[in-house]
């Protein structure tokens, strides 16, 4: 079945039985192909450039790929998300300077923080529809990022956490060991874009569909549309801090700029770019952004002139993100062929 | 089943995916091969609001660098320069001294990031152990916390110690002298603002100490109206204000307190005002700013610093700042550095830059120093004076003592346990 | 904190007038501003992140006149034309065609020009910041109201101001082109059918909410340093205005900006750390009890 098709099929009931259960095995058997390709890329390369890209994909991807859980998949258009990315990488980053604990402790205990703050900021912020919902989290996000600042005892302030965050060995894993990292990385890319998947194609997924496209619809067939929105805020809250981890990680330091706002529309731009209707949108738009941004830096200080040109390309051109576009221009060859 | 909007897809907009396709294979990573050349990365900010930050370091580095090729290059090696912008973003920074590094093959840094980015680069300097020299930022920590020290970083930008030790006892002389006590403070809300305010109090309490703060405003970093700090500190009556607001920030506070006419009513310390960007930028300068040196071709008062600062006029059309000439010692160091030891090799360059001693025009005895216990630059021209509306701007600087200096550090450290 | 400091300066009249004319004349400011973006909301349901551009494009038009021709009244002028020039020319070759089109598209539009426009600043004028300098003709002693300190540039600017909000609200309420731009905002296809063009309302009024960023942008010019990217911080602050005073409401941007600069004013006295922060934690107050703002309808 192709992405295409699970679109297709949304407006249908969600296909049981074999079928999903056919449809899981074939997403872990794309994953772990994935993953056995990223990880045996060092055998390959010696180019660490490569390896550091790949990270701040997995960084960056985990984050734009849990915005479009709430975006594309529920409607929520969260001009906020950047604060659970920026929490996530300042919380690992403390406990793993403060108290030295091994890094999966570390690690989950960030993700329980993440959860409970998601959990009190959701509460509030998804009771309320389209525009104010984007502008209440919009605006939880910069008090989030002026506490940073003005809590400079605890933070480091405008500084950061400096001094690196330490990585004792873990079981032979040795995160300041670059390899080893970039190996950790892309596992937890794997393994966050797997669980996203599974979520968004469970029933669950399809009642956050059902609210998106007709909200008074779901509450009349019994749904609570509170809570629904709700846990997929708490989820993609978590996968954000996770994609803060990383970054943190790779930086080896945490930085109020991780929770400005700035993230949050790098988030949005890069769902835009790769398409919020295809699962792996913004995975497509993360390594395309990235790729644009490096390359563009390189030759011009007047970046902002040469993305702006490519985002009007994409908003005024296309009017859609590139995979979105790429899908449809499939389904449109197909029925070409289909009506000769 | 229906679709609501079919997919048209015309020939133009094939063409131009096409397009965009093509735009993003140039993948950066192509590792390139080694050449006779030596190639120095600087991740700098070119882009944004401190963007002079970025192109003033830039024309420093570029004037010198010319120089030393000229002279044959480093230990043999033409240097060639690959700056890069990192928007003022630290994980850009991280991100772009990383590559310039692995990629490009850059065998030194200079890092002339400002405040958070060159911690960002200090760790990928621990991280990948190259050379790296920090030129703008002044934080006291960056070098003077033990636990930041590595082997093959150093500082060749002012510590904001050193800047409130020599402003505090400035400060303080006239408090005396004019019976100034009651004091009010208006700086940045980051940690350069909070800590060279928490300093200059400390020391000029320490010279004058009946001197009381009786107000303190910590306006945001680019933060554009100042109409509340402004007469906040008029309401609190002090007959001294000390600010380190700096840049645009500082020429804003300036235009806006102008026309509350504060400047009449109390002596004003404004320790970066004493900058060609601020100076020649204000309309209207009220005479008798007190300010710390910067950078100023008139002080120190030699041919040499007079002869570089109208060299970088004449190139540039523009007067250099202070992050120019910390940037430029930089570039005079690594090649005294290289000379010594005959290499252009990062770790036997660090081993002889560590306690080297050069000549060079912005010294306060016409030569620095790069101090080999904390691996930052002492012994360069530090002082304070007043200022006049048109040229030279500051006509007399009263120069700092480095004994004094070097004393109050030391017991400075003490005090934050770094020694 | 500094609870201290802000007690007493309540009870001293002196202290009160000074605070309150600089929460005015913050307020007065960030509502020129502000009072564009709901506008420009209210009519084309456009959320128009560039409009800190028109700011920044409105201070540099003036600093140029000011320079070519040293006057001040031709410097305002020129801020507020140029930049209305501009809003037309943006709305009518861009904007215009993603009206239909998801709100995020609308935004990334936006988003491309703020980048567009920094760099186009620092090209033609150089990444260096700028000061115009103040107008001779205010270089004067400020007044004493009550004990209180007031200079005459900020009254004028307080009068420039509210004389704008005096028209607006008069006109869109009371002429016939205002009637006309409610009911283009209302029910578009119905005023298209009664044989107005639409488009031109429509470039109108991002015209005219571009004007009144650049009359603000070329007010401030005297005052505060010109860089690229200047518009930003003055973009959040108006956003932050028309979200607590309601999208689309002009009286909203007002009180919006008014209680926006008064937190400011006595803010800084109170809690000179957490200025900001407050006014965050105002704005999710607002928003968490009022999702539609202070004066914002309940969209339909």
């Amino acid at each position: 079945m192709t992405e295409l098709e699970a679109r297709r099929a949304e407006t249908l009931v969600p296909a049981r039985g074999a079928t999903t259960v056919w449809a899981r095995y074939r997403d872990v058997l794309i994953a772990l192909i994935a993953f056995a390709v990223l990880a045996s890329l060092p055998l390959f390369t010696g180019s660490k450039a490569l390896l550091d890209f790949v990270i701040r994909c997995s960084a960056y991807g985990l984050f734009a790929t849990s915005l479009n859980l709430l975006v594309g998949y529920t409607g929520l258009t969260s001009f906020g998300h950047g604060m659970f990315f920026g929490l996530g990488a300042y919380s690992f980053g403390l406990i793993m300077q403060k108290l030295g604990v091994p890094i999966p402790i570390a690690f989950v205990a960030t993700l329980a923080i993440t959860g409970v703050v998601a959990a009190i900021i959701g509460a509030i912020c998804v009771r309320l529809k389209e525009i104010y919902f984007a502008f209440v989290t919009l605006a939880f996000q910069m008090l989030i990022h002026s506490t940073i600042l003005s809590w400079a005892s605890f933070t480091g302030g405008d500084q950061g956490l400096r001094g690196g965050i330490p990585r004792p060995v873990f079981l032979g894993v040795d995160l300041s060991n670059h390899v080893h990292l970039y190996v950790a990385s892309c596992a937890l890319l794997i393994l966050g874009l797997l669980a996203m998947r599974q979520i968004a194609q469970s029933p669950f997924g399809y009642t956050l569909r059902m609210i998106r496209d007709n909200a008074g619809r779901a509450s009349f067939l019994g749904i609570d549309v509170w809570r629904a929105k709700l846990t997929v805020f708490v989820l993609a809250a978590l996968f954000a801090s996770m994609g803060g981890m990383v970054m943190a990680l790779f930086v080896s330091g945490a930085y109020p700029e991780f929770a400005y706002w700035t993230i949050s529309g790098e988030g949005i731009f890069i769902n835009m770019l790769g398409g919020v209707s295809t699962f792996l949108g913004p995975m497509v738009g993360t390594v395309l952004l990235l790729l644009l941004n490096d390359t563009v830096t390189r030759f011009t200080e007047y970046h902002g002139i040469v993305l702006g040109i490519v985002i009007l390309f994409f908003a005024l051109g296309l009017r859609k993100g590139l995979l979105d576009f790429v899908a449809e221009w499939f389904a449109h060859r197909r029925e070409a062929g289909e009506g000769r | 089943m229906t679709r609501t909007r079919r997919p048209g897809i015309s020939r133009r907009s094939t063409l131009a995916l096409m397009g965009a396709g093509a735009m993003t294979v140039a993948a950066p990573w192509v590792a390139r091969a080694q050449a006779k050349t030596i190639k120095i990365g600087m991740p700098t900010i070119l882009s944004g609001r401190v963007a002079q930050l970025g192109t003033s370091s830039r024309n420093a580095v570029m004037l010198e660098v010319e120089k030393v090729n000229a002279a044959g290059g480093l230990a043999g090696r033409q240097i060639e320069m690959v700056i890069r912008d990192s928007k003022g973003q630290p994980q850009e920074a991280a991100r772009v001294a990383r590559e310039l590094v692995n990629t490009d093959g850059c065998e030194l840094l200079i890092d002339a990031e400002a405040s958070s980015g060159a911690f960002a680069v200090h760790e990928v300097a621990r991280d990948l152990g190259v050379f790296c020299i920090h030129t703008n930022s002044e934080t006291s920590a960056l070098t003077a916390d033990p636990k930041q020290h590595i082997p093959n970083a150093f500082r060749t930008a002012r510590q904001g110690v050193h800047d409130s030790i020599v402003g505090g006892s400035y400060a303080a002389a006239i408090a005396k002298a004019k019976g100034l006590k009651k004091w009010a403070t208006c700086s940045p809300d980051y940690a350069y603002g909070r800590d060279t305010t928490a300093e200059f109090t400390l020391y000029l309490k320490r010279f004058a100490p009946d001197v009381e703060i009786i107000s303190e405003s910590w306006p945001k970093l680019f933060q554009p109206d100042y109409t509340e700090v402004v007469t906040k500190i008029l309401q609190a009556k002090p007959q001294a204000l000390y600010s380190c607001l700096w840049g645009g920030d500082l020429t804003s506070y300036i235009d806006q307190a102008n026309i509350y006419a504060m400047f009449g009513q109390m002596e004003v310390f404004a320790v970066n005002m004493a900058d060609y960007t601020a100076l020649t930028v204000v309309k209207n300068l009220p005479k008798g700013i007190h300010s710390g040196n910067r950078y100023i071709k008139t002080f120190p008062a030699t041919p040499e610093n007079a002869a570089w600062g109208d060299a970088y006029k004449a190139k540039y059309n523009e007067y250099p700042t202070n992050w120019s000439w910390e940037n430029a010692t930089a570039v005079m160091l690594m090649a005294e550095a290289a000379k010594k030891a005959n290499a252009a090799d990062g770790k036997k360059l660090a081993e002889a830059l560590a306690g080297l001693t050069i000549k060079c025009p912005f010294g306060a005895d016409g030569t620095v120093t790069m101090r080999a216990e904390d691996h930052t630059l002492v012994g360069y021209a530090i002082g304070w004076g007043t200022t006049i509306p048109q040229e030279p701007y500051v006509p007399e600087v009263k120069a700092g003592d480095w004994k004094t200096i070097f004393e109050l550090e030391a017991e400075w450290k003490k005090s934050k346990g770094y020694t | 904190m500094d609870l201290d400091a802000l007690v007493g300066c309540l009870s001293s009249s002196a202290c009160l007038v000074t605070q309150t004319t600089s929460g005015l004349i913050i307020g007065m400011l960030l509502f020129l501003v502000a009072v564009g973006l709901t506008l420009i909301f209210g009519v084309l349901k456009v959320v128009n992140f560039s409009h800190g551009a028109f700011y920044m494009f409105g201070a540099y038009f003036a600093m140029t006149a000011y320079q070519l021709t040293g006057s001040f009244a031709l410097a305002v002028l020129a801020g507020a034309a140029g930049t209305a020039v501009l809003g037309l020319i943006f709305e009518r070759v861009f904007m215009s065609r993603v009206y239909g089109a998801d709100v995020l598209m609308q935004l990334l539009v936006c988003y491309a020009f703020v980048l567009i426009f920094d760099d186009v600043v620092r090209i033609i004028w150089g990444p260096e910041f700028k000061s115009m300098g103040m107008p001779a003709a205010f270089q004067v002693m400020p007044l004493f109201i009550a004990g209180g300190v007031v200079p005459p540039y900020y009254l004028l600017l307080i009068g420039v101001a509210l004389a704008a909000a005096i028209v607006l609200g008069i006109g869109l309420s009371r002429s016939r082109i205002g009637k006309v731009i409610r009911a283009a905002a209302h029910n578009p296809g119905m005023v298209s059918a009664l044989g107005i063009n639409t488009g031109l309302i429509y470039g109108g009024v991002f015209a005219l909410g571009g004007m009144l960023a650049g009359l603000a942008g070329a007010l401030a010019a005297p005052v505060r340093s010109l860089t690229p990217g200047m518009g930003f911080s003055v973009l959040i602050e108006s956003f932050i205005v028309t979200v607590i005073g309601g999208m689309g409401s002009i009286l909203g941007a007002l009180i919006g900006a008014l209680l926006l600069g008064l937190i400011r004013s006595f803010g800084s006295l109170g809690f000179p750390l957490f200025t900001e922060g407050l006014m965050y934690l105002f704005m999710v107050i607002v928003l968490v009890s009022k999702p539609t703002g202070l004066f914002g309808k309940e969209a339909a």
